[in-house]
């Protein structure tokens, strides 16, 4: 970018943060109306109960549940782009990291509502937390969702930690840069700071910390998310492959994420100098890799099974190659892989319209993955008499839109109260890239003094 | 000695007269769903008869198999319950116990066999018909998990009524309603620990096979038939 | 506390900055006595140098440590807790792998955790009690200064400072 001056850069990057305008606020109102719309029909769902919903006999996880998967896959957008990048040390992650954080944060918050939205007794849903109650009962180990519970929980703390350190300083520079109750409240989160060289070193020791404790967490959630299903006796769904395929797909849909969000940042928050096309190129080609992982994943997943022929499986195997689901299947081999990786290969289409729109169909394909890992096996177990179908219902039909809906509500509201790419990182990273690797010098006199 | 009560049906005799469908529905307060909410696969039958049918007509087969809650030594619907809903009882049947259950549904999930069933709605019972729900059952509220318990209800007031008297709890004393409603005798139940008891010595019988026995469940309930079928499932 | 009296310069580089720290250094200013404060962390630069020790990744491997013990204990000992054990599917009631997914997200969250805490501790935040800051360092100055100046040093402290290239001098809160 043509060099900036820091106060052009804080300028630039701290716009957003005043004021609204009319198109902002039409479009936050048709996103809280549509949540608005999905917390209604959560709350009919509770007052009436399941029935309200599609799910029924043999298949008793649909809508929901893959929602749940989408979403905490989602979340691994910040982990993986923001710690693994900050820790190798990658000079592009800058403008990056906060953005995908941001997403980590909301995406993770999201997901993890839909264990208590699926429940059929919500309103008991803390019984998953090991307290000493009264009944003398502790929740059950042995559970793949109490490993969830620990998993999601302990992902969304560390998060949440990788979002908030890195805004501290950024609060206290809009708190410089306000007056009245606004800078009242970004002085409080601001929490005093004022950049002396042991609370940088404080702050920077614990990012690095974080960002190395964050990505075994982030690894391990999804594998625990996938197994949910693969400790059960389900055709197909009774595979090794699970935790790897699942973290893989997690990563995926999390970049795909991650670009749509910096375009659409970049295209409404005016930020075309900062979100450069060589980021959309480098997280194109991270996204165009995952794609060829996510093929090769199901590639095996399938030829194994095929191969195998199991009698309890090729029932489902078949019903989405060629039956009831196929359309599903194909339109999703078609968004994650048929037409991202033409985009995303091909130097001339790797653009930043290029890659919003793979972005844009691997986020369906992805939605339509884990659509298909659950209910074509719950459709179709081993005793042939009990097969059945699932058909959503509006409660669930509205109940999803309300999560896109809402993230994209999270984020717009995130965007106009903090910086959405990380000023002081952003500044530091100039000024490394200006003055190079700098050797280190002694406190000691070197130039003599003119008094 | 502890029991572990198990189950066995003779196929060769079961008429798929579905008397012990309707019996378990009348004993175990089952509400029925309705019209509407039984094509949405909501039913709850606890025991069912599978129908499947061989050949073309008109020499067309028809075999009968009552499917019920297996009792599984090695159940996978016990392990992935986080609030112990579900779990094993010192006499090996699988206890289900509403109060605990907030309703995840991942038992449902995990049978192989599809015979655990979920209260989408509360259920509801015509007046008059309240007067005929058994007190001895518990009624299952909205949100929880329910399927067959082999009578235990039944189980417990023999086993209670034995220590009174202080005597063992006779063979073939307790009847679940399914066993005891059917006309063809096709069903036993029993204790598997005592060799003496019927079921025992039926279980032991060189038409005895196990439901899905490759999957690891270990099932309590034996099917005696001549032959297997299912496209060799459960040989 | 009242902010206390400090004599500062603000500077608008760090090559600047740094010759201001050294002319605090050859006037025998104790470190203890010097601040620094900056917008973003100048890590090569000595004016940056000092407090840099930490013993922050141990904390956090402690407090790991802490967290797998305890998340080991809540696995097995919650298990042990009922009246009669709640045998399920055939496995033991003490099951090692779901003990060891459980110890391990704990030593994870204990390792998170620790790390907060020892962050908020070591530089002693929050602390939203009135202290010595410039709003121009958020516009990207250094400030580099000298807590409680005596008063036969202020004069050339300033002298020194603005000889170092300061671009504006300050006195705070000092009797005059």
């Amino acid at each position: 970018m043509a060099a900036k001056t820091p106060e052009q850069i804080t300028d630039d990057l701290l716009r957003p943060l005043s004021g609204i305008s009319g198109r902002y606020g039409l479009g936050a109102a048709l996103l809280a109306g549509v949540t608005v719309a999905a917390c209604c029909a959560f709350f009919y769902q509770v007052y009436a109960g399941l029935g309200v919903s599609g799910l029924r006999w043999p298949v008793f996880w649909g809508f929901y549940i893959t929602n749940f998967v989408f979403w905490i896959g989602l979340s691994h957008a910040g982990t993986l782009i923001s710690a693994i990048l900050r820790l190798a040390n990658a000079r592009w992650r800058r403008p990056v990291t906060r953005c995908a954080e941001v997403i980590t944060v909301f995406a993770l918050s999201i997901g993890a509502t839909f264990p208590i939205i699926h429940l059929g007794r919500p309103w008991l849903a803390f019984w998953l937390f090991p307290y000493p109650s009264e009944r003398g009962i502790w929740p059950n180990i042995r559970s793949p969702l109490l490993w969830d519970f620990f998993a999601i929980n302990t992902y969304l703390i560390s998060s949440v930690t990788f979002l908030l350190l890195p805004i501290i300083p950024d609060m206290a520079l809009v708190r410089d840069r306000t007056t009245g109750l606004k800078q009242k409240i970004y002085g409080l989160l601001a929490l005093g700071w004022t950049g002396t060289p042991k609370q940088w070193h404080r702050l920077e020791t614990a990012m690095h910390i974080m960002a190395i404790a964050v990505i075994p967490v982030a690894v391990s959630v999804h594998s625990i998310v996938s197994w949910d299903f693969a400790m059960a006796p389900v055709p197909m769904w009774h595979s090794t492959i699970f935790a790897p395929y699942f973290v893989a797909g997690a990563i995926f849909s999390g970049i795909a994420a991650l670009i749509l969000a910096m375009a659409l940042l970049r295209k409404f928050l005016h930020l075309e100098e900062y979100l450069l096309p060589i980021h959309f190129e480098n997280l194109g080609k991270l996204l165009l890799m995952m794609s060829l992982l996510w093929f090769y994943f199901v590639f095996s997943e399938r030829l194994t099974t095929w191969y195998g022929n199991e009698a309890g499986e090729m029932p489902v195997f078949w019903a989405t190659q060629h039956g009831s689901y196929a359309p599903l299947f194909w339109a999703m081999v078609f968004c994650n892989f048929l037409i991202p990786v033409p985009i995303l290969a091909v130097k001339k289409l790797r653009t930043i319209t290029g890659t919003a729109v793979a972005s844009f169909t691997v986020v369906v394909g992805m939605w339509l993955e884990r659509f298909l890992i659950i209910v074509p096996s719950l459709s179709h177990k081993y005793l042939t008499y009990s097969w059945g179908t699932y058909r959503p219902t509006w409660v669930e039909i509205t109940i999803t839109a309300g999560t896109f809906c809402g993230m994209a509500l999270l984020y717009m509201i995130f965007s106009k109260v903090v910086p959405i790419i990380s000023i002081w990182e952003l500044k530091a990273g100039q000024h490394h890239a200006r003055h190079g690797a700098r050797i280190v010098q002694p406190a000691e006199p070197k130039e003599v003094e003119a008094d | 000695m502890t029991h572990r009560w198990g189950m066995v049906i003779d196929l060769d005799r079961c008429t798929g007269c579905e008397a012990c469908v309707v019996a378990c529905h009348a004993e175990n307060n089952i509400a029925t769903v309705g019209e509407q909410e039984a094509s949405r696969s909501r039913a709850k039958h606890w025991i069912r008869v599978e129908r499947y049918y061989e050949g073309e007509f008109p020499d067309v087969k028809v075999k009968f198999q009552p499917v019920l809650c297996q009792q599984c030594d090695a159940a996978p619907c016990e392990p992935v319950c986080p609030t112990f809903a579900s779990y094993h009882t010192a006499e090996g049947l699988n206890g289900q116990i509403y109060n605990r259950c907030i309703g995840t549904r991942y038992c449902a999930n995990a049978c192989p066999y599809n015979v655990r069933f979920f209260n989408f709605y509360n259920p509801a019972w015509d007046k008059p018909l309240d007067l005929q729900l058994n007190p001895d059952v518990s009624v299952r509220s909205v949100g929880v998990m329910e399927k067959c318990t082999f009578c235990v209800q039944r189980i417990k007031a023999a086993e209670i009524q034995a220590a009174a008297e202080k005597r063992p709890v006779k063979d073939g004393e307790i009847q679940p309603a399914c066993v005891e409603s059917c006309p063809t005798s096709a069903m036993v139940f029993g204790d598997l620990n005592d060799p003496e008891s019927e079921a025992s010595r039926l279980a032991n019988s060189r038409r005895s096979t196990k439901l899905l026995a490759e999957l690891g469940t270990r099932p309590k309930v034996t099917y005696l038939q001549r032959g297997s079928w299912h496209g060799g499932e459960n040989s | 506390m009242p902010v206390p009296p400090a004599i500062y310069g603000l500077f608008a580089d760090p090559e600047s900055a740094e010759r201001g720290m050294n002319a605090l250094n050859r006037a025998g200013i104790s470190p203890k006595r010097i601040v620094v404060m900056s917008a973003e962390p100048f890590d090569e630069y000595s004016f940056s140098q000092m407090d840099q020790a930490t013993p922050m990744p141990w904390i956090a491997a402690i407090g790991g440590a802490v967290g797998g013990i305890l998340g080991f204990l809540l696995a097995r000992l919650t298990q042990e807790a009922y009246p009669f054990p709640l045998i399920t599917g055939g496995m033991p009631l003490l099951a090692a792998w779901p003990t060891g997914i459980v110890t391990y997200e704990l030593t994870m969250l204990g390792a998170v955790v620790t790390t907060i805490i020892a962050l908020l501790l070591s530089t002693q935040l929050p602390n939203w009690k009135p202290k010595l800051y410039d709003p121009e360092v958020s516009n990207g100055k250094i400030l580099i200064g000298v807590l409680e100046p005596s008063d036969s040093m202020r004069a050339e402290l300033e002298n020194r400072l603005r000889g170092a290239g300061a671009v504006k001098v300050k006195v705070m809160g000092v009797r005059p």
